[in-house]
């Protein structure tokens, strides 16, 4: 202990980078991390290795294509044993919109332990940064023993920040129509709906999702928005506990008391700009109430 | 004279992507060489076919990331062809403001990588920093440094509002005086000659029959550039000059991408300029029926190909690429034929070769 606080250096951790097979936009984000001054890794005392056996922190991109693995694997084994290994992107946690492929082996975690996901497609770098920074924390915890510490405050986003980066989307049950587009257009399949007894329930996968915003741009209710939140870092052991949720009650047709998902205000709004009584009345109503209401007869 | 075969990957070339040579030596000169790909096949024909064409978009947003933009706006073109469906002036405008914008950063990119691989580090970190202006412009723009994700079947999804153009326009004045700086670097820095000036040369017949694209080819003095050859997009009404070198070398290259980059400063300005009024996308959720099609572009890298074909239901029944990095990686054969080994990374980079878009 008094060897290391007597030295007048620190020794700069080593970060290793291995593309399991990526589309190379977290690779071109990272390589941004060691050559652009604001977002430099040496301001967290790192430096990156072209060596293996040098690495303190691997940092793994890309899907784990199934061509690729033994290659990853060998250069995984020749990292030491004593390491911190971040996933970067969606894609090594979930295979981000290469899911399902043939060619796709992930989530890379039936290979090899995950200690920190940093969620995005890419991931910008002020948020690679507060991953690595993670990871120096969970490296710290491992040395001195003991939980990582975080500093407290570390979660909030710099005020000079002013870049309205896509980040995590929100989700607003209380506009939802229940109609599914965003479901239909997402290509990471990060959306699920699913019925409950309530209601229609919503999840969305933070690490599946790539922030593309198509959901929210095809949302015709705007209960999709994409927010400017992107800290989505976390240690890999909470991957399932990113998530976006909410329920959309069913309430009783206000003829038959059938549960339905009643009409969203602004999907009236956007449909007929002022609403009357009429149509207020028409939106608690299921569809086979309305035809009764508005022909005389349930069309069969 | 010993004959040698080694094999070469990522970290030895310094390549952002995992690309595998075996190459083999006469002494320390290269003889032959093969191309050992498929670490990034991700099997993107299976997958698309499996995706809606709303979901495509973003899928093929992410065939590869430093080109992301041509993919999906070829990918939408050929959508459309099918549909019959035309896009608004001002979403054809705004589709090449975003192209033009990744071809800086693409290419910037590439010069970067390069000025790393033979010890310029100084010089790397300048053309990083001066991307960061492209970088930060896609950010506020788009939202993300990357995949801008601006397209959508029948137009684009993003729109300049006068306070965004007027913030792009700066961008664009910030980035004239440093380019123009680099192409003097690039062209006469004696340290760059001495690595690049007559290294990796591709003669210009060996470019015609290796069918080369892009920036490789007019580094070899071909004059082909889609965006002249076939305008798409609003190509037909913007001015600028092909962009080409005669040399064949790395440095010709090098001098057509910067040479282009400060064009597409140009292109992004008179599109600013001649912004026309109106909406941004035709239809939001148009009927795409059965039928085939072709699109192309001119990639950062080169000619992009796609053949659609459709059966009138949601998701395309069969797609196919032809991107540049598949001629031009085959080229380097003839560029690195007789180099000392020394140069093999330089000369790889300097086709900034795109090994997700060609394994896919």
């Amino acid at each position: 202990m008094h060897i290391q606080a007597e030295g007048t250096a620190i020794k700069p951790v080593r970060l290793f980078r291995i593309n399991t097979g990526s589309c190379n936009g977290c690779d071109v984000e990272l390589a941004v991390t060691s050559a652009v001054t604001e977002f430099d890794v040496e301001q967290l005392n790192c430096r990156y290795t072209e060596s293996a056996h040098e690495a303190d922190i691997v940092l793994v991109t890309g899907p784990l294509t199934v061509r690729a693995r033994e290659e990853v694997l060998r250069l995984y084994a020749e990292t030491p044993r004593e390491k911190v290994t971040v996933a970067v992107g969606v894609c090594p946690v979930s295979g981000g919109v290469f899911r399902g492929s043939y060619a796709v082996d992930g989530p890379l975690e039936r290979y090899l332990p995950v200690d920190v996901n940093i969620p995005g497609c890419p991931p910008r770098p002020q948020a690679l940064l507060a991953g690595i920074r993670e990871a120096l924390e969970i490296r710290h915890a491992r040395h001195e023993g003991g939980e990582p510490k975080r500093a407290p405050g570390d979660r909030k986003q710099s005020d000079t920040d002013n870049f309205p980066a896509r980040g995590r989307l929100s989700f607003d049950a209380g506009a939802c129509v229940d109609c599914r587009m965003c479901r239909h257009v997402c290509a990471a399949g990060a959306i699920r709906f699913e019925e409950g007894e309530n209601g229609v329930r919503l999840t969305l996968w933070h690490n599946s999702c790539v922030f593309c915003g198509l959901c929210s741009y095809y949302c015709p209710t705007g209960a999709l928005s994409v927010t400017g939140d992107w800290r989505l870092d976390h240690p890999a052991a909470h991957t399932f506990r990113q998530v976006e949720r909410g329920e959309v009650p069913y309430a009783p047709c206000a003829g038959c008391g059938e549960p339905i998902i009643p009409a969203a205000p602004q999907l009236l709004h956007d449909a007929f700009r002022r609403p009357n009584p009429d149509i207020e009345r028409l939106k608690s109503l299921c569809p086979a109430c309305r035809q009764q209401m508005s022909i005389g007869v349930p069309r069969r | 004279m010993t004959t040698k075969i080694i094999e070469l990957g990522p970290h030895q070339l310094a390549l952002e992507e995992p690309m595998y040579f075996r190459v083999q030596l006469d002494g320390d000169r290269v003889a032959d060489l093969d191309v050992l790909p498929g670490q990034v096949h991700r099997g993107m024909e299976h997958l698309v076919m499996r995706r809606n064409f709303y979901q495509n978009i973003t899928l093929l947003e992410r065939l590869c990331s430093l080109c992301s933009n041509s993919h999906p706006s070829t990918f939408c073109a050929a959508v459309e062809e099918v549909a019959g469906i035309a896009i608004p002036e001002r979403a054809e405008y705004l589709r090449a403001v975003a192209d033009e914008i990744k071809r800086i950063a693409s290419h910037l990119f590439c010069c970067a990588v390069q000025a790393n691989v033979i010890g310029e580090t100084a010089l790397f970190r300048r053309v990083m920093e001066v991307r960061e202006i492209m970088q930060r412009a896609k950010e506020a723009i788009y939202g993300n440094r990357m995949d801008l994700a601006a397209n959508v079947i029948g137009g684009v999804r993003y729109d300049l509002s006068a306070e965004g153009a007027a913030f792009l326009a700066r961008q664009m004045e910030a980035m004239k005086q440093p380019l123009d700086e680099l192409y003097l670097q690039y062209g006469n820095n004696p340290a760059l000659l001495v690595r690049m000036a007559g290294v990796g040369v591709l003669p210009r017949e060996a470019a015609l029959e290796y069918a080369v694209v892009g920036p490789v080819a007019r580094g070899c003095g071909i004059d082909y550039d889609v965006r002249k050859k076939s305008p798409y997009c609003a190509y037909d009404r913007l001015e600028f000059e092909v962009a080409v070198q005669e040399a064949g070398d790395v440095r010709a290259r090098n001098l057509v991408r910067l040479a282009e980059a400060r064009q597409s400063v140009s292109l992004i300005e008179q599109c600013l300029k001649g912004l026309p009024r109106g909406p941004v996308c035709a239809d939001t959720l148009p009927e795409i029926p059965a039928g085939e099609a072709i699109a192309k572009s001119e990639a950062p890298r080169g000619e992009l190909m796609y053949y659609l074909r459709t059966d009138g239901s949601d998701m395309p029944v069969r797609l196919k690429w032809r991107v540049p990095s598949y001629m031009n990686w085959d080229a380097l054969k003839v560029m690195l034929k007789g180099e000392p080994v020394a140069n093999i990374p330089l000369i790889v980079n300097s086709i900034d070769p795109c090994i997700a878009c060609t394994d896919r």
